[in-house]
């Protein structure tokens, strides 16, 4: 067993460490947005650590289970988890350590994608109205938002020359601040508007209501309950993580300033301060993403159904005058 | 047992074929006899094809010829070459042939007693016998006659429920485009004799044929299989054709014969042509976009199963020519790596598409074998009536969703690396082609799975909407067995797809002389190197700086799948640790407060593809009409709302053409066919006089 050297070893437990960390934080960053949405309405709000209350009681909960439903509905909760965290295991955290699992980006995204069908299908499976409805509008978004998140990954990949995640990230450190560069700007926004509509936020879906005019990803989840519906909340909050993930390391690489503070002598060991400091400032990206998504929902409101496509269009072209800039500017 | 080459599989596939016609016949009196006898040589054969063309494959040779006779006819050669390209698709044909001849032996016993299974059966084994040759001819006008002999038989196979009016129809149109194609075939192969006075399917070199003389021929080859191929604008007969056939034939039609267009394709403008001109590939790419995006809306808004089936297909087709459009863009930039990506895409989009396509019209069939309607708004719930059929169909249609770890996403992952490959590569008027059809690619793949998610939604989950879908039965053993093989294939070639990459190589080989393995051997295809593709194209320059990396697992279907399977184990664990054992209630759906929950509170089809029909509504010529009867407006006693969806193709090219056609034709029988025998002696004269002068100038 030549293939599992000590390298590999090393950076297989890294990478479960990150993707522990991603499962951990997931429940987080909608406690974060919960909570700057209620303070913006001078309410007091619900705790930030709220969702880990709540999937904690959701999963002693007894479960109720429709009558029509078939094995559909009850094993989508479990390929849904299972297809969102094996997606989670494709996005490193940090830089530092290199990774030992390579994952494409379109792998993860027709990943999310395995659970989207499955997802679409037990809303289907009960028979109920909503359930239609939401798979319905859902198929619509998700087919509009599908080519902008496409141009985007290719334009940010091209100069990596590869779709695999962590490579990509590891070049992104190169541009330097990304958010400087004309290509990258211009991406970065369309990836905004790709993670409001792909997470069910403000201003494509609203996150907070039972309404049969607004709701699509809650249409869907209606009817479960304990813990599956603890499943499916948390595969979302899971999902909702990897796409913040993936818009920091991306567009705001931090690795290299600790790795400048700390040694950066090559092949050295990196001191467990530097990995900490990583961490944290990974953190902090986050924290910071969730405001901005906090904000952009306080000061929206949900889009008219069909204004999402105008919405869609407008991360295309975001991203196509950045795929565009790209052969303009020179690499 | 070493003397068995692929030349004696070749002619025992042949041969066992022969006799399932014959046996047809023979046994044509006792219907369960001849069905049996005739599938059981069927499926020899197509073992004997499968060997035989894997065979080749590995053997190392790079084509056999076999001749059985030699023709009389001057001009005429009946021989026939496998080559690593025609081997390829030999073996598409005959795993679909195998599963399609174990499915038929169910299927057709609701026919027994009250058709001529005789004749059928017939038909069936000329058909498969009819591409076969199609496959292998070496020689134009041979793979002319056997491409007609495959478009009467397979016209004869649709219409063999010829009653019906409306297969009738989907019959006249289907034979009708058909034989424009060939019309626009029988020409460029003309040309051909022209150029090289030689009917030889050997690559000509570029200065036998002028310039010009390529162009016209490569139009003319292109409108020929595109039609085949049923690629927008030229696919109106898909629609119509594929709903009216049998099931079995349908998913032999869908699955194999109209890829006979891209092997024609391949052979004939590929190989034959050479690669000259940009605009080819440009052409091909643009088609294929069109067809991809417009196939799958239509498919989207169709609420006949088998409709939905053929206009996904025009789809499929069309993510096939968008490789073939960017392979044969790559070769005229000398590209010959991501040529061969591409065409590795497209050939292996071509294999993916047969087994899934292949299983889930065979599926429809069985669910029209079971509810006698093929329409989804009857249906409803089968999932529990048959269980079975719906594993089958789900997996089919996760596959055709291209979601991970089934083997559509392998296709398309390949698709998109290699228009990744040649964006990178490229220069820059050419790259907003490719990343458009990218992006294309992408709004196709996101449809197609919510195209699916509706067609197995709709028919096979929530409550049945009609009394046939209550009363639905699981279908015979032997139709399940050949739609499971169909879907467990599907499984197996995306979690292993290094053996059909391997397979499919061998034949990219023979038409671009350059592999795509050395590159894909890195990517995810392999276990455990990540793909780089600065690395690994020489012809594509990167100024990113690159480290090597080590060697670290790359996430494949395989990783994936294994993965996904470990964490669903991980949630069961950690769910039964900290939340106990689990405890469930049945109880009905949320029923908005009304007494119960009935089938007609459900979504239809046809709701659940509405918004993209609004946001789309550019394409769709859709006319309501809604109907009330009763005096009071707002409590009217009944209501009745048609939607008819037309094809904008039909209503603005098609109708007018037919109908420009038959008024001058009209106008001219007055003009010309006046009736009068001096005016036809005059025309006779005027002829006879041009055709001297023609002869003394030449």
């Amino acid at each position: 067993m030549s293939f599992f050297t000590a390298d590999l070893i090393s950076g297989l437990i890294s990478n479960f460490i990150q993707f522990l960390l991603i499962l951990l934080l997931a429940p987080l960053s909608g406690g974060i947005i919960k909570k700057v949405k209620a303070l913006s309405q001078k309410r007091k709000g619900a705790p930030v650590l709220q969702m880990y209350f709540d999937l904690w009681k959701l999963i002693r909960k007894e479960s109720v289970v429709s009558d029509t439903a078939s094995w559909i509905f009850k094993a989508t909760p479990y390929i849904v988890f299972a297809a969102t965290a094996a997606a989670a295991f494709m996005v490193p955290v940090t830089t530092l350590v290199p990774s030992a699992i390579s994952g494409d980006l379109l792998l993860l995204i027709y990943l999310l994608a395995l659970g989207r069908f499955f997802m679409c299908l037990s809303a289907l499976d009960t028979g109920s109205t909503f359930g239609g409805m939401g798979a319905s509008r859902e198929a619509m978004i998700s087919a509009l938002i599908e080519p902008s998140l496409l141009v985007s990954i290719f334009t940010v990949g091209l100069i990596s020359g590869t779709t695999a995640v962590d490579q990509m990230m590891n070049t992104m450190k190169a541009v330097g601040v990304p958010l400087l560069h004309p290509v990258y700007i211009l991406c970065f926004f369309a990836m905004i508007i790709i993670i409001l509509a792909e997470t069910s936020r403000i201003p494509v879906d609203d996150p907070a209501t039972h309404l049969e005019l607004t709701m699509v990803h809650e249409a869907m989840i209606l009817e479960y309950s304990g813990r599956q519906l603890a499943l499916m909340e948390y595969s979302a909050a899971i999902k909702q993580l990897i796409f913040l993930t993936l818009l920091v390391n991306l567009f705001l690489p931090t690795d290299q300033l600790v790795s400048l503070a700390g040694i950066s002598g090559a092949g050295a060991a990196i001191p467990a301060v530097v990995i900490a400091a990583a961490l944290a400032l990974y953190i902090l990206k986050i924290i910071l993403a969730s405001l901005v998504i906090a904000i952009t929902e306080i000061s929206t409101v949900k889009f008219r159904f069909f204004s999402i496509p105008n919405l869609a269009a407008l991360s295309f072209i975001l991203a196509f005058l950045g795929f565009l800039q790209y052969f303009v500017l020179g690499r | 047992m070493d003397d068995i080459t692929p030349e004696h599989l070749l002619y025992g596939s042949i041969l066992l074929y022969l006799a399932a016609a014959f046996a047809a016949i023979l046994f044509s009196r006792s219907h369960k006899l001849c069905t049996i006898w005739s599938q059981v040589l069927c499926i020899a054969g197509a073992a004997a094809g499968t060997a035989s063309s894997v065979a080749l494959l590995f053997s190392g040779q790079e084509s056999i010829t076999i001749s059985p006779f030699e023709a009389s006819i001057p001009y005429l050669s009946i021989s026939m070459t496998l080559d690593h390209l025609s081997a390829l698709f030999l073996l598409i044909l005959s795993i679909l042939t195998f599963c399609v001849s174990i499915y038929s032996i169910g299927y057709l016993s609701h026919y027994h007693g009250k058709r001529n299974i005789g004749l059928f059966q017939f038909l069936y084994a000329s058909f498969i016998l009819s591409m076969i040759l199609v496959f292998t001819a070496n020689h134009a006008i041979f793979f002319f006659m056997a491409w007609e002999i495959m478009a009467v038989v397979s016209y004869f196979l649709v219409v063999f429920e010829s009653e019906k009016e409306e297969t009738r129809k989907a019959g006249l149109i289907y034979v009708v485009m058909t034989h424009l194609g060939s019309a626009f075939l029988l020409m460029a192969i003309m040309l051909m004799f022209y150029y090289t006075n030689s009917f030889a399917l050997t690559p000509v070199s570029l200065d036998q044929i002028p310039e010009s003389g390529r162009n016209i021929m490569f139009l003319l080859f292109l409108v020929g299989f595109a039609t085949k191929a049923g690629v927008i604008p030229l696919h109106i007969w898909l629609p119509y054709a594929h709903p009216a056939a049998p099931g079995n034939v349908s998913s032999l039609m869908s699955g194999i014969m109209i890829k006979t267009a891209v092997y024609g394709l391949l052979r004939f403008v590929f190989f034959y042509l050479g690669v000259s001109s940009p605009w080819w590939g440009v052409l091909i790419l643009l088609l294929g976009v069109i067809s991809a995006v417009l196939g799958v809306l239509y498919a989207y808004i169709e609420q006949n199963m088998k409709k939905l089936l053929a206009y996904s297909s025009i789809e499929n087709m069309g993510i096939i020519f968008i490789g073939l459009g960017v392979g044969f863009l790559a070769l005229t930039q000398e590209k010959q790596t991501v040529a061969a990506l591409a065409l590795t895409a497209a050939l292996l989009h071509c294999f993916n598409h047969t087994l899934f396509k292949g299983g889930l019209f065979l599926s429809v069939g069985s669910v029209h074998y079971a509810t006698h309607t093929k329409n989804m708004e009857e249906l409803g719930g089968l999932i529990k009536k048959m269980p079975v059929t719906a594993v089958f169909f789900l997996c089919c249609s996760l596959s055709i969703a291209a979601v991970v770890p089934f083997n559509g996403f392998i296709g398309e992952w390949l698709t998109y690396q290699s228009i990744f490959a040649s964006i990178a590569s490229g220069n820059a008027a050419m790259n907003i082609t490719l990343i458009l059809s990218a992006a294309a690619l992408a709004l196709t793949g996101a449809l197609a799975a919510a195209c699916f998610i509706k067609l197995f939604g709709i028919s096979f989950l929530g409550l049945p909407r009609s009394e046939q879908a209550a009363q639905a039965k699981e279908v015979p053993f032997s139709m399940n067995l050949g739609t499971g093989v169909l879907a467990t294939l599907c499984l197996l070639a995306g979690l292993f797809p290094q053996t059909m990459i391997a397979l499919i190589d061998r034949a990219v080989v023979s038409v671009v002389k350059a592999s795509a393995e050395p590159i894909l051997r890195g990517s995810f295809l392999d276990l455990y190197r990540p793909i780089n593709f600065s690395a690994l194209l020489p012809e594509v320059s990167f100024s990113g700086s690159m480290t090597a990396k080590p060697a670290g697992i790359i996430a494949a279907p395989l990783v994936a799948a294994i993965a996904m399977i470990l964490l669903v184990l991980a949630a069961l664990l950690v769910l039964r640790l900290f939340g106990g054992a689990y405890r469930e209630r049945r109880y009905g759906t949320w029923d908005c407060g009304f007494k119960e929950l009935n089938p007609r509170m459900q979504y239809t089809g046809t709701a659940f593809s509405k918004p993209i029909k609004i946001v789309f509504k550019i394409f769709f010529r859709t006319s309501k009409d809604l109907k009330r009867s009763g005096d009071d407006f707002y409590h009217p006693k009944a209501m009745e709302y048609t939607i008819v969806n037309e094809s904008p193709f039909e209503k603005y090219f098609y109708i007018p053409l037919l109908a420009w056609i038959t008024n001058w034709s009209r106008r001219l029988k007055f003009m010309i066919q006046t009736g009068s025998v001096h005016t036809y002696l005059l025309y006779i004269f005027v002829a006879v006089l041009v055709l001297m002068l023609y002869n003394r100038m030449v």
